[in-house]
């Protein structure tokens, strides 16, 4: 079997284990479909924003700064809301236009500057947060105010959707996020722009003798982080209903956490959107079947980070024992020959 | 040649940071020929074809192509002329499939999509045309290296080029892939495409070549037509002096069974068969050579002596007494290895020669209370480089920025420092010029004449021939042959490493 089926079916079935503990344990409150709907809501902003997130860590990157894009995003938004009589269709676009800027500009610090991504987004986290400070909506005091944005303010078609709402069972931004997958998933496959975030991440220098523009494929795969992140943003704002400047604060964490369990893997190279869903959905799931059980939310984030520990040694144990096999293979006089149907890679 | 050649350079002048790399070289070639390019490592030659496929920009100098002036800044300038490189440092992507790298940058479209079948379909013709054991479906990261190397080749093929410059193609390539590589620069002669054939493998260019420009020292100094490449002519130009380089075949040196043992390998079985019950034996002052084709367990069974692997039977003995092989305990019982993945595995490209040679000698580095002696420290690697020649003789310079032969010298350095009882040695002049070559044998001689046991592992047969006392050949893990007190060709070798009971009429 191809090395990266078998994965995927690792990924699911950690996300089925996870699903049958849960529903032993806290039985069928956590298996009901109004649950399980809760949990791909909540998956979805973390799966749209892991979109991105993964395009950049196929290419051996990170990027840490997608909690304080969204926290600039929704403020500019809370600004534009608060002091202009602009119509909402326009506060969006200003919001999504913010998004894709704090993307060019990582971008370009890795990919003109070459500054080593782990620092440049570490660094532009710092200085997106603080600018959501600066710019925070305040009361004549001077005193920073979370700017409330009420379901009518977060419509769509002439107020005929609201953004926090459901289409049929399902919330709109688990169906944003379905889009999100599958057309992020098909430029990565499919694409001439797919197939250059896996060379430069394998190897940079092979990429280049190939003719491929590190830089170019660098800066475009942070721009798709940066609008990635403004959607998630909205959809965040249109959730809680006001924009405050704590929007985002951790949330770095949960797409590299889930493109991680997915089966992206930090080297580059490898790893695909939809296994990157999976992760999500897992890492929601694992929030939500803990909090079930009635253990303390704090407790929450260490059971996460030692589901990541886990599966990082998995996958590289993993990875080790298919190398060789694949050396063992390379070594013999015949070609390993593997067919595969479909998608390639 | 009185036709208007393909691509003509002249007058090219390059240098880094006030260092002249290339002086006034001129270079030409024809249409439809095998032009080889030739010269010791830092002569230029590498520098000369990033020139030529716009990776560096010349300083001066002009560029024709079909007898146009051009001018080539980058890959897009390549494609665009015809000029297809086949690099030395491999460019495919492991995660992607044969047919992905094959094709990459260059992918066949179906509107804004990439055209996966038809690009399998083509990828599968060029397979089927070049006869190549591959798949467009299998991913590269399941290929060995000499495959790999081949998705390479195919990589420059499919571009339809009307010039294909080679970079060392054979550098990992069994003798039999090599074979077929050959047929493929035969046809594409045919064919009419021009080739700049770059090897340091001498019997390669000679039976290759139409015309061979030597350089040395970044300036051009000769092209030679077909009857003008003699052996002989080709070396003393190359560097610049006269070499022995002794001919295809010698008798095996004294192979004293007599001579006290100093390893004794019992029955060493590896847990995957890559080598299987292999019994050894190196006599002091011996120099045993390991031949056989890649794949052979060659790499694997002194990989498993050293320690590196552990093996799943078996035992390591060394001056009678019996050994537990780990890197530690080897280097303590003085076996030095140098690996065949020199870059990776043979030193660290970012530390000093200093640095470099004291790593496996920290236990006899003098100390300061609980600080390394510094002083000590550079002694032992200025010593280094006086025993072993390196050049330039800077203890501080990174051994990353050097040239392949003294990052030789370096790995091979750090080990004489030592007290050696048994030094192995894999593949250990793959890539390194005829000059630092011999050197490299020289090193090895005079340590078997102090009595240490050395082992060579080695693809290039007459490099096998010239070195060893004795050589065993390796083939799918057994020990198939052995050759010692007699007259040994290349074709001998080779013979046995492919399972052929006679050498007659199988190519070196």
């Amino acid at each position: 079997m191809k090395q990266a089926t078998l994965r995927r079916l690792i990924s699911i079935g950690m996300l089925l284990v996870l699903v049958v503990l849960f529903t032993i344990l806290s039985g069928m409150s956590f298996l009901n479909s109004t649950n399980l709907i809760n949990i791909l809501r909540d998956a979805s902003v973390v799966a749209i924003v892991g979109v991105g997130v993964t395009y950049v860590i196929i290419t051996s990157g990170i990027d840490l700064s997608t909690g304080a894009i969204m926290a600039v995003v929704g403020m500019v938004m809370a600004n534009v809301y608060a002091y202009t009589l602009w119509p909402i269709p326009v506060m969006l676009l200003i919001g999504v236009a913010v998004g894709l800027v704090c993307g060019l500009v990582n971008g370009f610090i890795v990919g003109k500057l070459h500054v080593p991504e782990f620092i440049a987004t570490l660094a532009t986290m710092s200085i997106y947060r603080s600018f959501t400070y600066i710019i925070a909506v305040r009361d004549a005091n001077g005193v920073i105010q979370s700017q409330p944005m009420v379901v009518r303010d977060f419509t769509v078609f002439g107020g005929a959707m609201w953004l926090g709402g459901v289409i049929g069972p399902f919330y709109i931004v688990t169906s944003a996020a379905l889009v999100f997958i599958i057309v992020g998933q098909i430029v990565l496959k499919l694409t001439h722009f797919g197939t250059n975030l896996y060379s430069v991440g394998a190897s940079k220098k092979a990429a280049t003798l190939s003719g491929i523009s590190i830089s170019k494929t660098q800066i475009i795969a942070y721009v798709v982080v940066g609008f990635c992140a403004a959607i998630g943003s909205i959809f965040t704002i249109a959730r809680l209903q006001s924009a405050t400047t704590s929007i985002g604060l951790g949330f770095e964490f949960d797409p590299i956490a889930a493109a991680v369990i997915g089966g992206v893997s930090l080297a580059g190279g490898s790893g695909d959107v939809i296994g990157m869903a999976i992760g999500a959905i897992f890492m929601a799931a694992l929030d939500n079947g803990v909090l079930k059980l009635g253990v303390n939310t704090a407790v929450q984030y260490i059971i996460k980070g030692a589901v990541i520990i886990a599966v990082v040694i998995f996958d590289a144990v993993y990875k080790k024992v298919m190398d060789k096999r694949a050396k063992a293979r390379g070594a013999g006089a015949v070609p390993a020959v593997e067919t595969e149907k479909g998608v390639a890679a | 040649m009185s036709e208007t050649p393909i691509l003509e350079a002249k007058g090219i002048c390059k240098s880094f940071s006030g260092v002249k790399v290339l002086q006034d070289v001129h270079f030409e070639v024809a249409p439809g020929e095998v032009h080889a390019l030739m010269g010791e490592n830092g002569a230029g030659k590498s520098t000369l074809i990033k020139i030529l496929t716009g990776v560096y920009t010349m300083d001066s100098g002009q560029i024709f192509w079909e007898g146009q002036p051009v001018q080539i800044d980058s890959f897009q300038d390549c494609q665009k002329l015809g000029v297809s490189c086949i690099y030395q440092e491999l460019s495919v992507i492991p995660p992607l499939t044969v047919a992905q790298n094959v094709y990459l940058g260059r992918e066949p479209m179906k509107g804004p999509f990439i055209d996966h079948a038809k690009m399998r379909e083509m990828t599968q013709q060029l397979i089927d045309k070049y006869e190549f054991p591959l798949s467009p479906d299998t991913l590269v990261e399941n290929l060995g290296m000499g495959q790999r190397q081949l998705v390479e080749i195919l990589k420059g093929l499919s571009a339809d080029a009307k010039l294909l410059i080679m970079d060392e193609p054979t550098a990992s390539l069994s003798a039999k892939e090599s074979e077929s590589l050959f047929d493929v620069i035969e046809t594409l002669r045919s064919e009419g495409v021009s080739i700049v054939y770059i090897s340091h493998r001498l019997e390669e260019v000679y039976r290759l070549s139409d015309r061979l420009t030597i350089l040395r020292d970044g300036k051009n100094v000769e092209v030679l037509t077909k009857d003008q490449i003699v052996p002989a002519k080709v070396i003393e130009t190359m560097i610049g002096k006269v070499v022995d380089e002794s001919a295809g075949s010698r008798k095996m040196l004294h192979s004293d069974d007599s001579a006290e043992v100093r390893l004794d390998v019992r029955g060493l079985t590896d847990a995957t068969n890559k080598y299987r019950d292999i019994n050894l034996q190196v006599h002091r002052g011996e120099i045993l050579g390991i031949g056989g084709l890649i794949g052979a367990g060659r790499t694997e069974l002194v990989r498993a002596i050293y320690g590196v692997d552990k093996a799943a039977s078996g035992e390591v003995w060394l001056d009678g007494k019996k050994l537990d092989p780990t890197p530690k305990n080897s280097i303590a019982a003085g076996i030095g290895f140098v690996p065949e993945d020199r870059r990776n595995q043979g030193f660290i490209p970012l530390l000093s020669t200093v640095k470099n040679v004291a790593l496996p000698n920290y236990d006899i580095v003098k100390m300061r209370g609980r600080a390394i002696d510094d002083g000590d420290e550079l002694a032992l690697g200025e010593r280094a480089i006086q025993d072993v020649d390196i050049r330039p003789c800077d203890p501080a310079k990174r051994v990353g920025d050097m040239s392949g032969g003294n990052q030789q010298k370096v790995v091979l350095g750090k080990w004489l420092m030592r007290s050696l009882n048994l030094l192995i040695v894999d593949e250990p002049t793959a890539g390194i010029d005829v000059g630092a070559k011999d050197e490299i044998y020289s090193i090895l001689e005079d340590l078997a004449k102090q009595g240490v046991a050395v082992i060579v592992v080695s693809s290039d047969l007459q490099e096998l021939i010239r070195v060893s006392h004795r050589i065993v050949v390796m083939r799918k893990g057994d020990i198939v042959k052995e050759f010692k007190n007699e007259e040994v060709t290349q074709a001998m070798v080779l013979a046995a490493g492919q399972g052929v009971e006679s050498g007659e009429g199988t190519a070196a």
